[in-house]
């Protein structure tokens, strides 16, 4: 090993105990970042004699150095052990010191377990690096994307669910959000979580853009499928929070899939199949045609759900006949599963197969009730306060007070008045 | 006639009083109303007015109105009837000896000339009466209470000093057993059989609602205190008898069972029905604060969107768009 690492070794060893001496590591470790390049041969036989735990920083920086230097093809096996154990045990005081460093050693982790093709072997290590890395649990760190990802790869939906619970407050990086919130719509919509997968698409598709983005067209043809699977139907108008270039360009994108929306309202099943055949291409080119079968077994749910607006009591033969199933057999296994699945309230009388479709039992007089209004009263609370404090810095904003002031000096009119300046007026 | 008093009078008015009179005004109304020949006249109703006596207590410059009760009115001599209203007035003296006739009450949409004679009338027994309308036509726009209270003033009008009819402002009051009485008819629904009362008496219902929405903010904050009270003084005990426990103070067995008696005391209520009638008034209580606090937050994120939009928005003039959640 040569002097020069060594001398880099020790100095990290001494310096890893106190905040004041971790400083002055930092400072050595960036005034030392060429040497560490050009010996990167050497620096992975003096990981050893470091303890990812204590000398976190140190370590990172050699690994660092170590894979800046060298393309991913040419990283060892046991590269990515290394750098797992790294992560499982590095003290998050220490790295949040080089974030970036950080960062970038964890997406070289994901390119080579995606390159060896395990992925499984990155999940568990990059959840550990996203919470230490996080400041709290509602910031998104650029390692978020990377991670859900690998969950996407390995199929290990659910580690990937247990990261989403999380609401997300702060944003570094653009880039971050659409890619966190279109993975995680994938995610969500594998484990069949409808309603989260359709708010993580939305803030995709309304995040602000300057120029339209590939991941974002991409999510709007999954917002529109989801949508119809989960709630029915799709409002083809954007709320009034989108960004400009999405609003004139996304629907151009996504044709078919508009026109698939138009067909579903009909409530027609073989209007809907003939729609299908005609853009199956299309579907098939973009790995949606999974999502769209769906489309096509949830108009028998939406069609079952109108009718009981309409009937009190329906023979199974004559559901099968309205919803366009092929047998009373079908209509009985269709409703007994949305029954088991809460979607609808009845009960199937098997001796003269009649439905009766009842009420929502819910009276609203338990404790059970009052629990969760209260908790989602709490929750409603929390995010005001937020709204209030975000709506009071955006009014403190430059960019919003020479813009208003903009629009009010060439009018000295005191009747004009505009209704942004009241609030802070 | 309708210009404001200046005479510096507060008025406090009784819910007990516009019952009253709402309930004597249906009641007229319906029992006119019998004959199924009449009908063919009920397309031109006269309006029917109804007459009574106020009664209550002035204190200095308060004026407070607490009953009522009804008097025949003599078209011919267009008076009241005197002699009846000395014998109610003597009967009320022996149960409520404070009370004093202070005025009189009438249903109609404004006060009319015709009213000035009743009113002079009644001068000799108060020098100045006061004139209680209530609306009977009901009018659901209308957020405030059909009721106006009327002093007569002595205006110079045209050279000629004049007795005219003024306003007056007053303030609703209630005595605790009053709220819990107009709670109870506020709360009747249609489906119980109780409830023709609201049906057929509109302006009943009219005056229900108006009191029932003046008094919620005032009346709960004497409850809230009481139950911030109610609160320390439980943490206290709670807190003594932690102490006792531990060993801190000495085992006192007399206050120990007094405070056992205490606990015992409460539930008051324990049945089923009892649970699922208060729980679901408990939920529609928190639903109604969750609402509030929904449409605070949306108020808030919508301002918030503008915002943003006139920040960093290059077409800041967004309008006509349709805004969906």
């Amino acid at each position: 090993m040569s002097d020069a690492v060594e001398s880099i070794v020790g100095h990290i060893q001494s310096l890893s105990s106190s905040p004041i001496q971790l400083d002055q590591l930092h400072r050595f470790l960036n005034r030392r970042e060429k040497q560490l390049r050009s010996e990167s041969t050497h620096l992975l036989s003096a990981l050893p004699q470091l303890d990812p735990s204590l000398h976190s920083l140190g370590y990172l920086y050699i690994v660092d150095g170590y894979t800046t230097a060298h393309d991913t093809k040419e990283l060892p096996d046991e590269f990515v052990s290394i750098i797992g154990r790294f992560l499982n045990t590095c003290s998050a005081n220490q790295i949040r010191l080089a974030p970036e460093k950080f960062v970038a050693v964890c997406r070289r982790l994901k390119d080579q377990v995606m390159l060896i093709q395990s992925p499984i072997r990155g999940v568990a290590p990059l959840r550990a690096a996203i919470r230490k890395l996080q400041a709290s649990p509602e910031h998104l760190t650029a390692i978020h994307p990377d991670f859900l990802l690998l969950c996407l790869s390995a199929k290990c939906y659910r580690t990937g669910l247990a990261v989403l619970e999380d609401d997300v407050y702060e944003v570094e990086n653009s880039k971050d959000l659409l890619l966190y919130g279109y993975y995680g719509g994938m995610i969500c919509i594998g484990q069949k979580c409808f309603r989260k997968a359709l708010d993580l698409l939305h803030n995709v598709i309304t995040a602000p853009m300057a120029n339209l983005s590939a991941v974002a067209v991409e999510a709007y043809k999954k917002y529109v499928l989801v949508s119809l699977i989960h709630l029915g139907q799709f409002i083809p108008d954007f709320p009034k929070y989108i960004s400009a270039t999405a609003e004139k360009n996304l629907k151009s994108y996504a044709q078919p899939y508009l026109e698939l929306a138009v067909t579903y309202d009909t409530g027609k099943v073989t209007e809907l199949e003939r729609c299908v055949q005609k853009h199956q291409e299309r579907f098939q080119k973009d790995n949606n045609f999974g999502l769209v079968r769906q489309v096509v077994s949830s108009t028998y749910k939406r069609n079952v759900q109108r009718l009981t607006q309409t009937y009190l009591t329906l023979s199974l033969q004559d559901i099968a006949d309205r919803v366009q199933l092929n047998s009373s057999k079908e209509a009985e296994m269709l409703v007994l599963q949305m029954i088991q699945d809460g979607e609808i309230f009845a009960t199937i009388n098997q001796k003269d197969g009649m439905v009766r479709f009842l009420e929502d039992p819910e009276q609203y007089r338990s404790c059970e009730m009052v629990e969760r209004i209260d908790s989602s009263m709490q929750r409603m609370m929390m995010l005001s306060k937020k709204l209030t404090a975000t709506n009071e810095a955006l009014s403190c904003d430059p960019a919003f007070l020479t813009k208003v002031g903009k629009e009010r000096s060439p009018m000295l009119d005191l009747d004009d008045y505009d209704p942004a300046l009241e609030h802070f007026m | 006639m309708a210009s404001s008093s200046s005479s510096n009078l507060t008025f406090k008015l009784h819910p007990l009083v516009m019952l009253n009179i709402s309930d004597h005004y249906t009641r007229v109304k319906s029992q006119s109303a019998g004959p199924p020949h009449s009908a063919a006249l009920a397309s031109a109703p006269p309006p029917l007015r109804v007459f009574g006596c106020v009664i209550g207590v002035q204190r200095g410059r308060t004026v407070e109105i607490f009953n009522s009760f009804e008097l025949l009115f003599d078209d011919s001599t267009h008076s009241l009837d005197r002699a009846f209203l000395i014998k109610k007035q003597e009967l009320y003296k022996k149960v409520f000896p404070n009370f004093y006739v202070l005025g009189w009450y009438s249903t109609g949409s404004d006060a009319e000339e015709s009213d000035m004679i009743i009113h002079k009338s009644l001068m000799d027994i108060n020098e100045s009466p006061v004139f209680v309308l209530l609306n009977p036509s009901v009018n659901h726009a209308q957020k405030d209470l059909p009721i106006t209270i009327f002093e007569s003033e002595l205006h110079i009008i045209d050279a000629v000093p004049q007795l005219i009819f003024v306003r007056s402002s007053y303030s609703i009051e209630t005595v605790e057993a009053e709220r819990i009485s107009v709670d109870h008819v506020a709360h009747l629904k249609p489906s119980d059989g109780g409830s023709a009362a609201t049906q057929c008496n509109p302006p009943l219902l009219i005056i229900v609602e108006c009191l029932i929405a003046a008094s919620f903010v005032r009346d709960k904050t004497p409850m809230y205190s009481a139950i911030k009270m109610l609160n320390s003084r439980i943490r206290v005990l709670h807190h003594y008898l932690l102490a006792m426990e531990k060993g801190d103070m000495p085992c006192e067995n007399s206050l120990l069972r007094q405070v056992s008696s205490l606990l015992r005391r409460l539930p008051t209520v324990e049945s089923a029905k009892f649970q699922d009638d208060f729980l679901m008034d408990y939920n529609d209580t928190l639903f109604v604060s969750y609402l509030a606090m929904l449409t605070n937050c949306s108020s808030t994120m919508n301002d918030l969107v503008d915002k943003f939009n006139t920040a960093y928005d290059r077409n800041s003039r967004r309008g006509g768009r349709t805004a969906f959640i």
